[in-house]
């Protein structure tokens, strides 16, 4: 079996560019409610100045070309039932030749490029934290890798997918970091492969919205009961309240209708837009969006391989395939790294369900999008985790992250 | 006041039409999964076909026309807090004098021409059953009618509209018939007018959720209690289960975020077919839908006087309202009620009868949630049996009993 690695180099055609302008240039926007803010959703006024921008300022040529200094690859990656599928990822390894295989797992509304920042911080070489060698995939259904052509494509389809890329890579032994579904595919690839090719994993997104049980965490259940809620556990329950209430209608669509949501995301970049912008600003903690690196987001969808109405089966797959709520956990060696304008936020005591916590970290600042928004705090907390000393150093044989 | 009513035409105009046209020519489709059928929301070859008729074949002008058939005008309704707006509806009276005043209400995504079918049925005289003259407006926010521009208009400034449109046409006692926002304005209107202007209320979705309680509702509690469910109801509670489960992402986007999915309705003549077609085929009883049919219910959002984008702040409105969850408030004055097994929320009876005073029950054995459009027949020989002589709210406009 010839190893399928190709090089890629993301190439937007000239006529795929033409046509997004021309769709910008007939956009037919809605009125708004006077005072409305951020009440109704998105707010008329940035809209306005991003589609103004996207068509006339936005130089997706350059994006592109920043894009492509990441070192990218395809390579074919067999998951049972649905044959092969082209995978894309980025592939940056550190000079430390004994660096930690990490695989980096975005989500939705996310891509691979919320790896960027991470990347030179995770690979640099220093005897005072630990290096990794670091691969972050498009999911199939994101950015540049297929999508399958059949139903059933679920969370373990997912977590198939990410193991069989680390094997094909040469990585037998590997840590996982995700986020959003980054977070649940990381979990289910601990409880899938916990303890053979998966070591430890670490998540910014520690999603329980259950407190203990007596029976299942019964030490969880004790420390709860008697433990008062601190006021960031309080703030943290009022986030998750108003994500809960307020924030979770695309859920509700996308894990129902994704197809019929689907048609106004392939067909309105206007659409597309703002669907994903409102995340990008509900999601994160005061984080300075720049209109180009907005754009920049909005058009890896836009883009993307199997267009945008496909990111959204995701939410449909594990749910018909009763893969929610409850996540299998893994003795693995598992890190918790808490925001405060994360979606949803737990008490300590909740989130220590998720599996064997050795690690947390509480920051004062950063949302849902730690990735990008804190990227020194969340490698921090990655080396913390990873380095000497930290409780999960050396789980992967052979390569401790120091040369 | 007379000289305050303007006929209406609607008359898109060209450059309208050719701009949608532009759009549907540069339309970019989603694949689809193999076998997907209606499990992931609306078929690709629905959309495609849709939309290869919309660019070629329908004809928009043709629609148009036989809309402008139907008898519209547009006065301005002053409502509290909101100034004047401009509110358009159909006004046919009967060739019966004493026809009694009936303001038909519709929902979302539904519209004023789903009154169409019902016109004839109600207007018409005959010495076997009552007429009626008939009201269907554009809720402010659909159709052809202003949409508020300022935060706060919920259920209570719908029911303000309804009723100030009904007494400047001179209908100083009405009854009304709603189903979807239609039936939830229809009781609003019987809680804060009833007695006064609004005499009877009839609804083909009694949208209750929950049981009777034994507090406000002691008789329908013990009833409840000792009542087994017919196969119908256990059949309907299957079907709200479903709804409820699988069928309400729309509603939680749109009362939580719909300038957001406003954008995509707005832009996107496919995105607001797909959003709407899903409705009118989900929520109907195998209805045979032709193709121009739903054009031209698709083209009325798109061509709606306020966009459609504006449509769905009655979702946000009413619940920031805290109207939408609360029990609402009950009145004494006839309600009835008609039952289509493929409606969306379809309780027991012991439940829908904590709607209010229920004079009137009527359970059909096919026919969805746009009854209206469905089932014309069968809902106009229903509001006739409730209205009629010899029915439960016979009489109950002053001097206007439906017949000569």
């Amino acid at each position: 079996m010839g190893d399928s690695e190709q090089p890629f180099t993301l190439s937007v055609s000239d006529a795929e560019l033409e046509a997004l302008q021309r769709k910008l240039e007939l956009a037919r926007l809605p009125d708004e409610v006077d005072g409305a803010g951020w009440d109704y959703g998105v707010p008329l006024a940035d809209v306005k100045r991003l589609l103004a921008r996207w068509q006339n300022g936005f130089d997706w040529r350059a994006a592109e070309a920043t894009v492509n200094k990441l070192p990218q690859f395809t390579r074919q990656v067999e998951v049972e039932g649905f044959g092969e599928l082209n995978i894309h990822y980025v592939h940056q390894k550190s000079t430390v030749k004994n660096a930690i295989p990490l695989l980096f797992v975005h989500g939705w509304p996310g891509h691979f490029l919320e790896v960027e920042k991470l990347l030179p911080l995770l690979t640099a070489a220093s005897p005072d934290h630990p290096s990794f060698h670091v691969v972050a995939l498009s999911l199939p259904c994101f950015g540049f890798s297929d999508a399958p052509a059949k139903p059933g494509f679920n969370g373990a389809k997912y977590v198939e997918t990410c193991n069989n890329l680390m094997l094909a890579l040469g990585y037998n032994e590997y840590v996982v970091q995700g986020g959003d579904w980054g977070s649940f595919i990381a979990r289910r690839l601990a409880s899938t492969y916990g303890n053979q090719s998966v070591k430890a994993f670490h998540t910014n997104f520690p999603n329980v919205q259950v407190p203990p049980s007596l029976w299942k965490n019964p030490q969880q259940f004790f420390a709860h009961a008697v433990t008062p809620y601190t006021a960031a556990e309080r703030a943290g329950i009022e986030r998750t309240q108003w994500f809960l209430t307020k924030g979770c209608g695309y859920s509700h669509e996308q894990k129902t209708q994704p197809q019929t949501l689907g048609y106004a995301l392939a067909d309105s970049p206007v659409a597309l837009l703002a669907w994903i912008y409102e995340k990008l600003v509900q999601w994160t903690d005061g984080y300075p969006w720049e209109d180009d690196e907005v754009l920049t987001w909005i058009s890896v969808y836009w883009f993307s391989k199997p267009g945008p109405a496909a990111s959204v089966r995701i939410y449909y797959e594990t749910v018909v395939s009763n893969e929610h709520p409850k996540i299998p956990t893994s003795t693995i060696p598992c890190g918790l790294s808490f925001f405060p304008k994360e979606i949803i936020v737990p008490p300590k005591t909740w989130a220590r369900t998720i599996g064997n916590v050795v690690f947390e970290s509480e920051h004062q600042s950063g949302g849902h999008f730690a990735a990008h928004e804190k990227p020194e705090e969340l490698a921090a907390d990655v080396r913390a985790m990873f380095g000497k000393g930290g409780p999960a150093f050396g789980v992967v044989s052979g390569r401790v992250g120091y040369d | 006041m007379a000289h305050d009513e303007r006929p209406f035409t609607i008359s898109v105009a060209d450059a309208e039409l050719e701009f949608l046209q532009k759009k549907l020519a540069l339309s970019r489709v989603p694949d689809e999964l193999e076998g997907a059928d209606w499990d992931y929301g609306v078929p690709l070859a629905d959309v495609k076909r849709l939309l290869l008729r919309w660019q070629n074949g329908y004809d928009w002008r043709a629609a148009e026309a036989e809309i402008n058939k139907i008898p519209q005008f547009t006065r301005q309704i002053e409502v509290e807090g909101f100034g004047k707006l401009d509110v358009h509806y159909v006004h046919q009276r009967s060739t019966v004098e004493n026809a009694i005043p009936l303001l038909f209400i519709h929902g979302w995504p539904g519209h004023f021409l789903e009154v169409r079918k019902l016109l004839p049925l109600f207007t018409t005289a005959s010495p076997d059953h009552p007429s009626f003259h008939v009201v269907a407006l554009s809720l402010p926010g659909f159709g052809f009618s202003d949409a508020p521009t300022k935060r706060g208009f919920n259920g209570a400034k719908y029911a303000e509209t309804c009723n100030k449109l009904m007494l400047a046409l001179g209908y100083d006692e009405y009854v009304v018939q709603g189903g979807d926002w239609g039936s939830f304005i229809a009781r609003i209107l019987a809680s804060k007018y009833g007695h006064q202007s609004v005499k009877a209320f009839h609804t083909n979705f009694p949208n209750v959720r929950e049981p009777p309680s034994l507090w406000t509702h002691p008789r329908q509690f013990f009833a409840h209690l000792i009542t087994p469910y017919s196969a119908a109801e256990r059949v309907g509670l299957e079907r709200t289960q479903w709804f409820v489960a699988q069928g309400r992402g729309y509603f939680h986007e749109q009362s939580t975020q719909p300038q957001t999915l406003g954008y995509a309705l707005a832009d996107s003549p496919v995105a607001l077919l797909a959003w709407i077609y899903e409705k009118l085929v989900r929520w109907t009883d195998a209805y045979p839908w032709e193709d121009d049919e739903v054009l031209t219910w698709i083209s009325v959002y798109w061509f709606s006087r306020s966009g459609p984008a504006a449509s769905l702040r009655i979702y946000y409105e009413t619940i920031a309202a805290n109207e939408y969850s609360a029990i609402l408030p009950t009145s004494t004055i006839p309600c009835g009620l008609s039952f289509f097994p493929k409606e969306l929320t379809i309780p027991p009876k012991t439940w829908a009868r904590t709607i209010g005073n229920v004079v009137y029950e009527s359970r059909h054995q096919s026919g969805g949630h746009f009854a209206a459009h469905e089932k014309p027949e069968e809902l106009a020989a229903d509001i006739r049996a409730m209205f009629g002589k010899g029915g439960p709210a016979f009489g109950v406009v002053s001097g206007r009993a439906g017949y000569d």
